[in-house]
């Protein structure tokens, strides 16, 4: 064994194993057509080096013509994967480059066929043994042919083509090795060019060794494809990771779905169902697959599903919203539910995500609230009318007794044989009066006691302040209370139910005259006032009584009562009256004595 | 049927004063309305027999307060409660207090006459019974220290003997005593001596 042949033959095992190599990661991932380039190239080296090496050891002129063309076709093979090569690694060569390059190798390599037995040279003039690494080896001294000259062409194409792909590769800056591949490839095909140029025109004494350039170009390109390899297990294995926390993320996500309270959805910006819990499947009824195939406007009561598609624009203009809607079940039930939702960028296209939730018990207990406090305000209607009473009595009575007395009187003067008749007059007169007096008693006890929807009327503030004083009067006067009234003329007409505002203002003006009960040698003060607050009416009833005790809100509570026979409603009433004209009632302590109480209705435009 | 009694009338309603101020004139009585109890009390008094006819639920001082007032007064007037909207609790009160009665408004004209009637016979009465009263009160402030002894004895009953006893005189000198207080007080028997003491409460 000589260094030749160790060399020539180590060159070709080693091609051959790279090629079998990326032979065989080609054979695995068929789509990696750079390897199987790398496959053919490396073999064709291989073939390279063997031909050389054979080509080195022959004697015989025939033999070595024959050799050559072996070696001819293993440097198309090789320039054209080669090509393929950087066609498909780097992706960045000039078509019209490649099919220069390749069409000049497989112009040289048919000339080499036409012009046998060899392109390189014209004329063969013998075979001769030269020194070479320690052995003789045979090669050829000849005229260089001038065809040759296409063999070259082709290489300094591909050196060309080489440096172009290269360039342009590294401008993308997507391959880190296409510098190094390219370059190393560059110069070792210059190298081998020069190599070729030197051996053919006899300049120097030395067989062909292309097959070591190239074997320099594929070791370099094996390198980056192990790299290569390296980084895309590399790649693998981070995208392992992130898959599996990616799934981790999904279970979570999935857990999070299936132990919300309620349902929890995933729709598209048109409402197309994407993903839903399994909460969804038992409150709607649908199933999984029915439900994949339905809008969320399937699940929505017909008469609410233009609310539900308005709610969605919005939530998807404004970040959000909230909708309440009869949800209607398979079976044809419904069911209040209550959605939030929440726009979500999924895969670029807008989506809505949200929760449900069945509000129908809270709406009914809600109703049922509602329907308990109309009843407990019937009750205290009726118990503040029993409380009444007793100053109704006298208020008829009142009326009653005069129109008894004077009428009898009247039939004592009649007996007379001549009765006055001016007496009478005024007899009748007062009749009449006092009849009236007791019509509008009853008139008012009846609107007291009347049940039903309010009736909304035009009413001027003052007159509100003339009915209320005049059912208090008696009050008032036995009580003693100087009343002062205070409002300016111009003050607009309020849209509301005469007798409930009427019964806040008494209501409010008997507390304040039993709060000024005990004020003793202190004068007893009333004062009504209403003021024009531009969209509100307010009402003030302050007195200078004994003031409030603890919270001012508790006085508003049900049944909170500081009177030894109150019920503790009056006030409640007087805060669901006022709440019913939405307004609002409250009160103040006044800074020396007593307490004001104020409450405030909207001015409605009359002509609303 | 003329009548010459007054009758008070006291509410602060002025047209259910007028109409019975009508109906009490058509009957014949003399009538004074007040508008208020203190209006009443602030008037000159009249001094013999007379009733009111009492509105209870009045502003400033109550039917109630007045019928307080005239009773610390000793006064002889009677009093008829008339209301809006009495309760028995408080027409209890008012006849315990003296009332003569407690009516309801709207009152008959009978019932009210009735009443009336009924009330100026007991203000003449509480009236006569006042004067006997303080007539008695005045000859028993006459009485020698000695008279007024034995009538005490007299009254609880004992026997002249045991008053002489009693005394350490003899029984004729207690006989004349007797027979000085009686004359005295302007009575004719010892059944009557005896009630009049009760009356004193000289027991």
């Amino acid at each position: 064994m000589n260094w030749v042949t160790i060399i020539w033959a180590m060159t070709a095992a080693a091609a051959l194993t790279l090629a079998g190599v990326h032979g065989f990661v080609w054979i695995r991932q068929k789509r990696q057509m750079a390897s199987l380039m790398f496959c053919l190239m490396a073999a064709s080296t291989a073939g390279m080096a063997g031909c050389e090496l054979w080509m080195m050891n022959l004697a015989e002129m025939q033999s070595y013509a024959h050799a050559l063309q072996w070696y001819n076709l293993m440097r198309w093979l090789v320039t054209l994967a080669l090509v393929g090569f950087i066609h498909f690694y780097l992706g960045s060569g000039r078509t019209w480059l490649e099919l220069t390059v390749c069409g000049l190798r497989t112009l040289s390599l048919l000339l080499n066929f036409i012009f046998s037995p060899m392109v390189y040279y014209s004329s063969i003039d013998e075979l001769v043994s030269i020194p070479f690494l320690g052995t003789h080896v045979t090669i050829v001294e000849g005229i260089p042919s001038p065809l040759s000259i296409v063999g070259q062409l082709s290489l300094l194409m591909l050196a060309a083509y080489l440096v172009d792909a290269t360039w342009r590769s590294s401008q993308r800056g997507d391959k880190p090795g296409a510098l190094r591949v390219g370059l190393s490839a560059v110069f070792f095909v210059l190298a081998l060019s020069i190599q070729m140029m030197f051996a053919l025109w006899g300049i120097i004494d030395m067989p062909i060794i292309a097959s070591l350039f190239f074997t320099g170009i594929i070791v370099v390109m094996g390198i980056e494809l192990s790299e290569d390899m390296l980084r895309a297990a590399r790649l693998a294995d981070e995208l392992r990771i992130r898959e599996s926390e990616l799934r981790e993320e999904r279970k979570l996500t999935d857990a999070i779905f299936e132990s919300a309270p309620g349902m929890l959805y995933l729709q598209s910006a048109t409402g197309k169902m994407v993903r839903w819990n399994s909460q969804h499947e038992r409150v709607t009824g649908f199933s999984n697959s029915e439900t994949s195939q339905m809008q969320a406007e399937d699940f929505c009561a017909e008469a609410e599903r233009e609310i539900l598609k308005e709610a969605r624009s919005i939530a998807l203009a404004k970040g959000g919203n909230e909708v309440e809607f009869d949800l209607a079940r398979q079976d044809g039930q419904m069911a209040r539910h209550f959605f939030r939702m929440v726009p979500v960028d999924i895969g670029g296209e807008p989506h809505l995500v949200g929760i449900g939730i069945d509000v129908t018990s809270q709406r009914a207990l809600a109703a049922e609230t509602e329907r308990q406090r109309e009843q407990m305000a019937h009750i205290a209607r009726v118990a503040s009318v029993s409380e009444l009473s007793s100053s109704l009595a006298h208020e008829i009575n009142q009326p009653l007794a005069i129109i008894l007395s004077n009428a009898q009187a009247a039939q004592r003067l009649m007996a007379y044989e001549q009765p006055d008749l001016n007496e009478l007059r005024d007899i009748l007169e007062d009749i009449v009066t006092a009849d009236i007096r007791a019509a509008d008693v009853i008139k008012r006890l009846r609107s007291i006691l009347r049940q039903g929807k309010p009736v909304l009327e035009s009413i001027s503030p003052p007159s509100l302040f003339d009915q209320a004083l005049g059912m208090a009067q008696s009050d008032l006067k036995e009580a003693g209370v100087e009343v002062i009234r205070r409002h300016s003329k111009k003050l607009p007409t309020l849209q509301a139910d005469r007798i409930p505002i009427e019964q806040v203002l008494l209501n409010l003006i008997k507390n304040a005259c039993e709060a000024m009960q005990d004020n003793g040698s202190r004068e007893k003060l009333l004062s009504l006032s209403c003021v024009n607050e531009g969209i509100w009416l307010r009402f003030s009833v302050r007195d200078n009584g004994h003031g409030l005790q603890g919270n001012n809100q508790d006085i508003f509570q049900a049944f909170h009562t500081t009177k030894p026979n109150g019920l503790g409603l009056g006030l409640t009433i007087c805060q669901t009256i006022v709440r019913a004209h939405g307004g609002k009632l409250w009160c103040d302590r006044n800074k020396s004595h007593g307490a004001t109480f104020h409450f405030q209705l909207p001015i409605v435009p009359e002509n609303l | 049927m003329k009548q010459s009694e007054t009758v008070f009338l006291i509410d602060d309603e002025p047209a259910l004063l007028k109409a019975l101020g009508r109906l009490l004139k058509a009957e014949g009585f003399t009538v004074q309305a007040f508008e208020s109890a203190l209006a009443f009390l602030n008037a000159p008094r009249h001094p013999g027999s007379g009733c009111i006819v009492l509105d209870q639920s009045m502003p400033e001082m109550s039917g109630m307060e007045l019928q307080q007032r005239l009773m610390q007064e000793d006064s002889a007037l009677a009093v008829i409660f008339i209301t809006g909207n009495g309760d028995i609790p408080m027409s209890v009160r008012a006849i315990k207090a003296g009332a003569v009665d407690f009516l309801t408004k709207p009152v008959k004209d009978s019932e009210l006459l009735a009443v009336i009637r009924m009330a100026l016979k007991k203000s003449k009465e509480m009236l006569h019974s006042k004067t006997e009263f303080n007539e008695w009160k005045q000859r028993h402030a006459a009485l020698s220290k000695r008279e007024k002894e034995v009538l005490g004895y007299v009254a609880k009953g004992l026997p002249n003997k045991q008053i002489a006893n009693e005394l350490g005189v003899v029984e004729q000198t207690i006989k004349v005593h007797r027979g000085r207080v009686m004359s005295k007080m302007g009575v004719d028997s010892l059944a009557q001596l005896v009630i009049m003491a009760e009356r004193l409460r000289l027991k």
